[in-house]
């Protein structure tokens, strides 16, 4: 289309309609016009906003933002802080680049289009919100509080979750956080000793590390990676055991490359070998422990050459570490581990951790597992009510038991799928999602795919549009981290050997929420009075939920932020013993529940033919799925490389750079591909890549098929029968080039 | 006063926080960079396998091959010691070694964007930005400057304030006394050229398998000066037509290009 | 037919530019707008622009909703990706609030305006417009062409071919057509070049 006339001869006989303009003519306190200069300033002398608590993570490090012109210029750790100080990592800094990412949620949005297939449309809140009441109430009605599931993840899903646990009443909660990740390490430690273990290991003043996986350094938390090196400074021996040569077998005085699925063999061996010859730790079993015969008796099998065998690592070396072990015990951190959903074999692992420990009586001494004497701060939500466990999908009514017996809070995640899809034993017909991404964190997409398709509603929360938000009926954008007050961030210096110190601060907006973005509170009050649950409302504001929560403390927003954000104030000694405290070696409460009382191997099925292992970790510079639309920590890792041992690729005539995709032994293929990483570090009987590429969302637009999604390929269910937990190294891959499939040589 | 930096391998967990702090501290926009991290390994060393970092940037070398490469008219500078107050004048071009901290230094408003200076630099660490070419220049040259802004006013260079191990460790190489120092006393050494001495002031400290496998595959050769000096000829050669109005002179050369461009398209399908 | 100032003129055509990029809403979309629209067009010579917009307005059971589809497609969170969010920054430095954000709103500033409560980032699309609207008013040409080859071109003629390649409704396209006839550089003559 070319215009026929001159923009002057137009302007000689038009007329046309005006409208009205937000711009104001301020009286002018002229900032003069900024040159932009060649050289940027540094941001040293903008504008310092104290009471930030990161979010690119869940370690949740201290900040400080440097903001210029009410932009935000540069992140930065609070100096105050005496958790992470001025250091934050890759993805801290690069939090400025969530907050202005291009492709963000910026308005409620309603999906004019199909699930899966969206058209979206804005919309106003008044309009979102009434939909959303509308909706779920009418589910509520129609189905009861039950037919509701919710999936949510983060800081800022935890006071809506609340509200349908508690106000709302339904059981239908799968967290991510436990049911994905570290569930079963909490119970299975709760079941030992009576508390969920975080990774409360002192590593900075311990003798002798030791790692199954935990490869610190491709996870990153930042007080957790300084008390882990202030270890190793300290001349602390590192022994870590992996199929992988991991960022801390790099640093490992021992690497243990052991066969997938095989740890507790190896433990039980570690812990057979220290019984029979006298190696552990008497005093402190005979005061602290329960069930020490049964124990013995159970694991007495387990020879040094038989684990050798069964873990395919040299019978030396497992005695090489037992005796590092007791020679340095008690003073040694047996890590408990994060992410531990690998097999489905895994509370028993978890349980053999536990009871390492206690054999060792590296509980509560110097180098040990010491749980930090922190602060209390009451938190401010929801009435908890008791709606009764006739619709709790994990007990089992005939019997009167639970289905899994020491599942972590919620239900189990595939019992909310099965229910929802095959509408047994009830139905289930709204989805909420807040902040969690099912689609790459759940094994089987399909699966979860076939859940959306049953729902009479979908909402999702979020700030990025992942790979979930395509299924949503109704969209909304949430205020990020940077945006909003929440999280209460509270506990002591990372060195328990030094001044005993307390630390509270409370998350505060650095900047003020861009577009239409609404905090959790604003946005779940919202719709609670729309489904006739006003008068439950805790509080009407986020800000009031942090001031009532701190007033407990006697503490204020006003007063953190008098001190820089961080109120410091003396601790106590963490060390010593409780008298009450008891690990129990042998239980039988998982004895009656019809699994084995003592710490227990169960084989993980082997690689069918011609297929390799495929395993997943952590990428330094990304959290989960969640960080791959970022401009800047994508720049840093681009994609995902496929880890392939040398001579298996040798064999298969690969090369460093190669392009390959993935066929795992469902038959399902990868929609993308990678490169191959030719290494020795790597066992032949499996492949291994980092989480969270891949995104098959084109709003994503950075992130879109960069690298390939490990979890596309994580298709076999299998479930952690102690816990209902999902393990999820249990698929096996092929590896295709130019559209041929490569068998992996035995 | 020499700054220098050591980069302490048994600390460094490879976790790429120094390279976003110092994007997000000098806005230095992707795909560029000031800094960087290699990963290294898993590889078998003669020390057993091996797996480390590479966190990279300019060295500020004693003899830095850049400074004499550049073709910008040579001015007078005033250059101030920070700590004495002492003054000193030189002839330079538009980069130059700071004569009382060492450290390399660009001035932007001078430089002809013709890169040179990153063309002789031995570990890629300077970069040049198109997007701003002006009419006096092809775009501008950039580069790590030891966050000498921040250090004047007391603070930490970004990288090292941020660092999550305590790896980073930045101060003066010539007092004895300094932490960096000591690090030289232990063995820290800089990626030098092969065959050459050039003297980098980024020293890397660490488990002889990891710095035995970072100096295996990251010891770089000095660039071939020959087409860095032509690249400075050229450079030189086209000031004065540079400051003519661009639209006559670019604004054709590119349309041609295109014109040039969509033919050859034809021919190859 | 009124005779008014050119720079009057102008100011209106800005302000109406401007008003076309709003989010879609029945409010204002009413057929006095398009009415007004297609006159300009006609005016231009552009008589076929107007008549395609018609057509597929008259077309469709819900007009309205299409163009919301459309702008939130094409400006705001798109399949299959966000095609042109109409913020300078987003061209000049890959994100918002970049440093070209902070060099419009100090351009701004230093013209003696600042932001509105409710106004959108300063280098949105329909600020830019506005701001050139009370430029013009002021009958500040200067003023107008140093915004428009500083901060307003450099961006737009980015912007602009995303949005037309992008289209499926020819609304859209018109406008940016429209916008981008209206803040060319022109030679003495009036005619426009072509940008290379």
């Amino acid at each position: 289309m070319a215009f026929n006339l001159t923009r002057r001869k137009f302007l000689q006989t038009a007329s046309l309609a005006a409208a009205s303009v937000p711009l104001s003519k301020v009286v002018s306190a002229s900032t003069g016009v900024t040159k932009s200069a060649l050289d940027t300033t540094g941001t040293a002398g903008d504008k310092t906003v104290v009471g930030g608590i990161c979010e690119m993570c869940f370690w949740r490090c201290q900040l400080v933002g440097k903001v210029r012109d009410g932009r935000l210029m540069k992140l930065e750790g609070n100096p105050k802080s005496i958790d992470n100080g001025t250091a934050i990592c890759a993805r801290g800094n690069a939090g400025v680049k969530l907050l202005y990412d291009v492709d963000r949620l910026k308005y409620p949005m309603k999906n004019v289009g199909k699930r899966g297939a969206p058209k979206w449309k804005r919309i106003s809140w008044k309009e979102a919100l009434d939909e959303c009441g509308s909706k779920l109430k009418g589910t509520v009605d129609q189905y009861g509080a039950q037919g509701i599931c919710v999936f949510p993840h983060g800081a800022s899903a935890k006071y809506p979750m609340h509200y349908f646990e508690r106000a709302v009443g339904t059981h239908n909660v799968s967290e991510a956080s436990f049911f994905q990740c570290r569930g079963i390490r909490d119970t299975a430690y709760v079941q030992t000793i009576g508390k969920a273990p975080g990774e409360k290991v002192d590593m900075p003043n311990t003798k002798v590390l030791f790692f199954i996986g935990d490869h610190l350094g491709e996870n990153v938390h930042v007080s957790h990676i300084k008390q882990y090196i202030q270890g190793l400074q300290n001349g602390a021996k590192l022994i870590v055991a992996d199929p992988r040569f991991s960022a801390s077998a790099a640093k490992a005085d021992i690497w243990v490359q052991i066969k997938p699925g095989t740890d507790t063999a190896y433990m039980l061996a570690i812990m057979n070998y220290l019984v029979q010859n006298n190696k552990y730790d008497k005093a402190f079993v005979e005061d602290y422990t329960d069930g020490f015969e049964e124990f013995a008796a159970a694991i007495k099998e387990w020879t040094l050459e038989k684990a050798a065998k069964e873990c395919d690592i040299p019978a030396e070396q497992i005695k090489e570490v037992a005796d590092m072990l007791a020679d340095n015990a008690p003073n040694v951190a047996i890590h408990p581990g994060r992410h531990v959903s690998w097999h489905g074999n895994d509370f028993q692992r978890e349980r053999s951790l536990a009871c390492l420990t206690g054999l060792l009586g590296a509980y509560y001494v110097k180098g040990g597992w010491v749980p930090p004497k922190g602060p209390k701060v009451g938190g401010v939500s929801w009435a908890k009510e008791d709606h009764g466990h006739e619709f709790d999908l994990n007990m089992n009514h005939h019997e009167d038991e639970k289905i899994y017996p020491f599942n972590p809070p919620g239900t189990p995640t595939d019992l909310i799928r099965d229910c929802a899809i095959s509408g047994k034993p009830y139905p289930i017909k709204s989805c909420v999602v807040w902040g969690q991404n099912p689609m790459q964190t759940i094994p089987n997409q399909q699966k979860m795919k076939d859940l959306f398709n049953a729902m009479d509603f979908v909402m999702c929360v979020d700030v990025m549009p992942t790979d979930v938000t395509a299924w949503a009926d109704i969209l909304l954008p949430e205020a990020s981290y940077l945006e909003r007050y929440d999280y209460i961030k509270k506990g002591t210096q990372w060195d328990l050997s030094k001044e005993h110190q307390q630390y509270i601060s409370a998350r505060m907006p650095l900047v003020e929420p861009m577009f239409e973005r609404k905090d959790q509170i604003y946005i779940c009050n919202e719709i609670a009075k729309r489904m006739g649950h006003e008068a439950k409302i805790p509080v009407k504001t986020i800000e009031e939920m942090v001031d009532k929560s701190l007033a407990t403390a006697n503490l204020s927003i006003e007063k953190l932020r008098a001190e820089d954000g961080i109120h410091i104030r003396p601790g106590k000694d963490p060390y010593g013993v409780p008298e009450d405290f008891e690990v129990r070696l042998f239980n039988d409460d998982i004895e009656d529940a019809g699994y084995p009382g003592a710490p227990t191997y169960v084989a993980v099925p082997d690689n069918p033919k011609g297929f390799a292992r495929l395993l997943y970790g952590r990428a330094p510079v990304h959290t989960f799925n969640r960080s791959q639309n970022n401009v800047w920590l994508n720049n840093a890792m681009p994609d995902n490389p496929v880890w392939v041992n040398d001579e298996v690729a040798a064999t298969l005539g690969l090369i460093d750079g190669d392009t390959v995709g993935f066929i795992n032994d469902e038959g399902v293929e990868s929609a993308t591909t990678t490169t191959v990483k030719v290494t020795a570090g790597i066992r032949k009987d499996c492949v291994y890549m980092y989480h969270g590429y891949g995104s098959a969302n084109p709003l994503m637009t950075i992130g879109v098929g960069a690298g390939v999604d490990d979890t596309s390929l994580i298709t076999r269910l299998a479930i952690d029968p102690e816990t209902g937990c999902h393990g999820m190294r249990n698929n096996f891959v092929k590896l295709t080039k130019n559209g041929k499939v490569l068998d992996i040589p035995a | 006063m020499q700054y220098g930096m050591i980069i302490d391998l048994e600390r460094c967990v490879g976790c790429h926080a120094c390279t976003i702090a110092c994007r997000a501290e000098w806005e230095v926009p992707v795909p560029y960079q000031r800094n960087w991290v290699k990963r290294l390994g898993p590889t078998m060393t003669a020390d057993g396998m091996a797996s480390t970092y590479y966190p990279g940037l300019c060295n500020h070398c004693d003899k830095p091959p850049c400074v004499d490469e550049c073709p910008a008219d040579a001015v007078d500078m005033t250059f101030t010691d920070a700590k004495s107050g002492k003054t000193k004048t030189m002839q330079v071009a538009a980069t130059w070694k700071d004569p009382f901290d060492g450290s390399v230094q660009v001035d932007k408003d001078r430089c002809l964007g013709c890169g040179a200076c990153a063309d002789a630099c031995p570990y890629g660490a300077r970069y040049v930005n198109p997007e701003l070419a002006d009419d006096d220049s092809e775009g501008k040259v950039d580069k790590c400057t030891f966050c000498k802004p921040r250090v004047e006013q007391g603070l930490e260079p970004a990288c090292v304030q941020t660092c999550i191990a305590g790896a980073r460790i930045f101060g003066d190489l010539t007092d004895p006394n300094s932490a960096v120092s000591q690090y030289v006393k232990k063995g820290a050494k800089g990626l030098e050229v092969k065959d050459g001495h050039i003297g980098p002031n980024a020293r890397y400290y660490g488990k002889k398998r990891d710095i035995g496998l970072l100096f295996a595959d990251y010891t770089p050769e000095l660039a071939d000066m020959g087409s860095v000096k032509r690249r400075a000829m050229m450079a030189s050669m086209v000031k004065p037509a540079m400051r003519k109005a661009k639209d006559i002179g670019l604004l054709g050369l590119a349309g041609a290009m295109l014109v040039k461009g969509l033919s050859e398209d034809k021919d190859n399908k | 037919m009124p005779t008014t100032e050119p720079s009057e003129d102008i100011a209106r055509v800005y302000r109406f530019l401007s008003q076309c990029m709003q989010y879609p809403d029945a409010d204002w979309m009413t057929d006095d707008f398009f009415n007004v629209l297609y006159n300009l067009l006609g005016t231009l010579g552009a008589v076929e622009d107007g008549v395609s917009i018609k057509k597929e307005i008259d077309n469709s059971s819900d007009p309205i909703e299409d163009l919301q589809v459309e702008y939130t497609r094409l400006f705001i969170n798109g399949m299959p990706h966000v095609i042109a969010p109409p913020y300078g920054s987003v061209y000049m430095d890959q994100s918002f609030q970049g440093a070209f954000a902070g060099d419009t709103l100090a351009f701004y500033r230093n013209k003696g305006f600042g932001m509105d409560e409710s106004a959108d980032l300063p280098d949105h699309l329909i600020h830019e417009l506005e701001f050139l609207s009370l430029l013009a008013k002021e009958n500040d040409f200067a003023g107008e062409e140093e915004f428009l080859k500083k901060l307003f071109r450099p961006w737009y003629s980015k912007f602009h071919p995303r949005v037309s390649k992008g289209a499926h409704h020819p609304f859209y396209r018109v406008v940016v057509q429209l916008i981008d006839f209206f803040t060319k550089e022109e030679d003495k003559d009036g005619f426009q070049p072509n940008e290379a």
